[in-house]
């Protein structure tokens, strides 16, 4: 089956849906000589059991690492002799490599997705260098703070956990752990694989069929995931660590991307704390006005996916002003839920998001992601045409509204590492 | 790949503009590219070229305080600067239909820049977070170090965010002084990039830049001198990991040596099929991550190996793991097969700085201020790549990547620092008591 339909941005997308259940999507990105192709399938953190922490995350790492018919250095010097760039990750992969070496690149790409060796002693240095990465993580006040603030946000959900897991728990994996995952869950079905680069789509669908369809599997089966809490009382938790500055994380729960209230948060965001400069009330006020930090965002959608994200403000500053900074954001976040934004500040976001969107869209990589979020999350290829009327449509009313409805000041999570 | 078309615009004033046609998406980026950096800082005013890319933001004597990002953020576009050693650059992505007011706003940054007093103390405490900021990531200080023994005249030496104590100190009258030195046409490279109609452009440009008074000069400074020994320094950190960071003094940037040391670069550490890459991370496992960086600058510049330590890993056979390698890089060059798959590489990273319209307009931007031969040396970049042999590679090698002329720069964790402590004085007493007395 193919579709397509060209939009207002001169943006060609095509689809093909194999027996197999895989989605192809090819975009045409006229004018380069570069190509990229990203695999997404239905491989979902949920998944990976309480025990095994990091799992899911050590597959993806060690796709690279070896396949029936390639060492992880012969992979590694086949990507490096078309100029590609090559990655697994947890659910696939991607190539970025010159338009001309298309084909060798998504061979590639098909051969680490789906044939790899997990040879066990790649396997036990890739999960040494892990251990690294977690080391280092526990000692970056930044990253214990966004920890500890998932941790409290989602509880027993999957994403309350370290994305690697423990030191314990990967020392607990083995290959063959790794080898029944990739069995279990990197099968074609309801799984996605875009391409973008300058050659016409119909002739990349062409090719992308011949490679992934070789794609094979049994439709992955998910278990049920926990529900998110929402706290019964404010939590205010500070993790001490002798560094200069502390890091700061105000929020909670937050929304799923196909929330029908996306919209009117994304205006919300950007008048709030999210965007360029210091155009929204949270960078104008800590930054700008009261110079507490170099560093500030506070959002609800940049999070939001097929899981709930977070909402979430976040400022690193010095240690003395972690209180104002959190009355900042608590005063602002209040503000929004009760009064009702300026027409200009509301027009000027929407000016901003409506004009900016195209940038998104210059590079293959995002190019290829864009296509597999228009499907995955169902908003239909004619979304870059219309999500400027999506934008235009919100008023400072919604905004005010869906403050309401989405931020919930007594259920607010602080969390901080760093300087005390 | 095919050379660019690009129009040169050059005013009487020294300013000049290249201009590129491109119309992919209906989209114009403009980079304004100062030469003025940390390089241009006299003693005392340490991290000043970056505190006034802050302020350049808060008013001139066209758009107030907070109106460039307000104006920006309307148009549906994005602005942002970055400041180094040798440059200073504000940039701009905007709708092809409304992208001319980038080019008000950097004509009004030239010379009308306010620096209100008010607006600088506020900025100032900005500016001592972003340092606080810095100091927490275990990399900046082993860098830092790196630099400032691999510069010990030149001002490389010092950090381009400046010392606390500098920053604390200065006045806006210092800034005021050093803006008006510093910024003028004839120390500006504009460069846009986009769906642009090149002749308005110009006509624009002349309007708008062309009556713009000069700057001084840029002025001369210390030439660094042939390092005559090596240097070894050791940090006291609160970090778990080591790490290692080993620099050579290079050369400049555009030269030919340049783009040999690009190719060693590659070789050595930049991908994993590279020398310390096989040897640190897949054979012996001593390290979890290796990178190695080129950093060609205005003047001579530095190459740099940084190595981030396995538990247990004995810092002793890191560093004699990446000796050992360099040197074998300096006896065996690059065999043939290694330099196509790197000369492949090389090209694809030029071709992916083309995909968008602000990667190309910066990329002409840094050739045209930092080489001799300005944006034009890009049409042989490729070609020079290509014509580098063995031998040549071997000499570049041998006459920069010298340990007798590095510094080595170690970041043990304390509890690691006892330890080697303890076992070097167990390795002075075992071969009996030690003496006393002098001698």
């Amino acid at each position: 089956m193919s579709r397509g339909h060209s939009n207002g941005l001169d943006l060609r997308i095509e689809e093909r849906v194999l027996d197999s259940g895989l989605t192809l999507l090819a975009v045409q990105n006229p004018n380069v000589a570069t190509f990229a192709c990203a695999v997404s399938l239905d491989v979902r953190a949920g998944d990976e059991p309480r025990d095994k922490a990091g799992l899911v995350n050590l597959v993806g790492e060690c796709l690279d690492e070896g396949t029936s018919g390639k060492s992880a250095l012969e992979l590694a010097e086949a990507a490096e002799s078309i100029g590609g760039a090559l990655e697994g990750n947890q659910r696939g992969g991607s190539i970025h490599c010159p338009a001309e070496h298309r084909k060798a690149g998504m061979e590639l790409l098909f051969e680490i997705v789906s044939d790899p060796a997990f040879p066990a002693r790649e396997v036990e240095r890739v999960k040494g260098e892990i251990r690294v990465e977690i080391r280092i993580e526990n000692e970056d006040p930044r990253t214990v703070a966004r920890r500890r603030f998932s941790k409290e946000v989602y509880g027993r959900h999957p994403l309350g956990r370290p994305p690697q897991g423990t030191t314990e728990s990967v020392a607990r994996i083995r290959p063959r752990d790794l080898r029944q995952w990739h069995r279990a869950f990197f099968a074609p079905a309801n799984g996605y694989v875009a391409a973008a680069g300058p050659e016409d789509p119909g002739r990349m669908l062409d090719l992308m069929s011949r490679i992934f369809g070789r794609l094979k599997g049994e439709a992955p089966s998910h278990g049920p995931i926990p529900a998110i809490p929402w706290p019964s009382r404010p939590r205010d938790v500070h993790v001490p660590m002798k560094r200069e500055q502390v890091h700061v994380f105000v929020g909670h729960r937050g929304i799923r991307r196909t929330d029908p209230d996306y919209y009117a948060l994304s205006v919300m965001d950007h008048v709030l704390g999210t965007g360029p400069g210091f155009t929204s009330r949270c960078a104008r006020r800590l930054r700008d006005e009261q110079g507490l930090c170099y560093s500030v965002a506070a959002g609800i959608t940049p999070s939001a996916g097929e899981e709930p994200g977070t909402f979430t403000a976040y400022i690193g500053t010095s240690p003395e002003h972690r209180e104002a900074a959190i009355a900042g954001f608590l005063e602002e976040i209040d503000r929004i839920r009760e009064t009702l934004a300026e027409p200009d500040e509301v027009e000027a976001v929407k000016d901003y998001l409506t004009g900016s969107f195209v940038f998104g869209l210059e590079r293959n990589i995002n190019l290829a992601a864009y296509a597999i979020r228009a499907r995955r999350f169902d908003l239909g290829f004619d979304h870059v045409r219309r999500y400027p009327d999506l934008v235009r449509a919100v008023t400072a009313e919604q905004v005010r509204e869906v403050a309401r409805r989405h931020l919930v000041p007594s259920a607010m999570i602080r969390v901080s590492a760093g300087a005390s | 790949m095919k050379p660019l078309e690009v129009e040169t615009v050059d005013l009487d004033n020294g300013f000049r503009a290249l201009l590129v046609e491109r119309r992919t998406l209906p989209v114009v980026a403009s980079v304004l590219w100062y030469r003025v950096g940390s390089r241009d800082e006299r003693s005392g005013e340490t991290g000043l070229s970056h505190f006034l890319e802050h302020m350049m933001f808060k008013g001139t004597d066209r758009f107030a305080k907070g109106e460039i990002d307000a104006l920006t953020n309307r148009m549906g576009g994005s602005n942002n600067a970055f400041t180094d050693c040798d440059s200073t650059a504000y940039y701009f992505s905007l709708a092809a239909d409304r992208w001319e007011t980038a080019l008000e706003i950097e004509a009004s940054r030239m010379k009308g820049c306010l620096l209100d007093p008010a607006e600088f103390e506020s900025e100032k405490k900005v500016v001592l977070e972003e340092l606080a900021m810095g100091e927490d990531d275990p990399w900046r200080p082993l860098y830092q170090e790196a630099e400032a023994q691999l510069f010990q005249v030149h001002p490389y030496h010092h950090p381009v965010i400046g010392y606390r104590q500098d920053l604390e100190r200065l006045t806006p009258d210092r800034m005021r002084a050093y803006y008006e030195r510093n910024y003028g046409p004839n120390r500006a490279i504009l460069v846009v990039v986009g769906a642009i109609d090149r002749e308005r452009t110009r006509h624009r440009i002349e309007d708008l830049f062309g009556c713009i008074g000069q700057a001084e000069q840029r002025g001369p400074v210390l030439d660094e001198p042939e390092p005559r020994v090596a240097r070894r320094s050791s940090l006291h950190t609160d970090y778990s990991v080591a790490r290692l960071c080993v620099g050579f003094p290079t050369c400049r940037m555009g030269e030919r040596d340049d783009y040999a040391l690009d190719v060693l670069a590659n070789a050595l550490g930049m991908n994993k099929s590279s020398r310390l890459y096989k040897r640190l991370v897949l054979r012996d496992e001593l390290v979890s991550d290796v990178s190695v960086i080129n950093e060609p600058r205005f003047d001579p510049g530095g190459f740099f190996v940084l190595c981030e330590l396995r538990e247990g890993a004995d810092p002793d056979e890191v560093e004699r793991g990446v000796r050992e390698e360099v040197e074998a890089l300096a006896e065996e060059g690059v065999p043939a097969a290694d330099a196509r798959r790197i000369r492949e590489q090389i090209r694809a990273s030029f071709l992916f700085q083309d995909e968008t319209a602000l990667d190309q307009a910066m990329k002409l931007a840094r050739f045209e201020a930092l080489t001799s031969g300005g944006h034009r040396t890009l049409e042989n970049v490729l070609p020079t790549y290509a014509s580098l042999r063995n031998p040549e590679l071997k000499r570049v090698a041998a006459r920069y990547l010298d340990f007798r002329r590095a510094a080595v720069v170690w970041a043990h964790p304390r509890a690691e620092k006892a330890e080697r402590r303890a076992k070097r004085a167990s390795r002075r007493t075992r071969g009996g008591k030690p003496r006393r007395g002098k001698g």
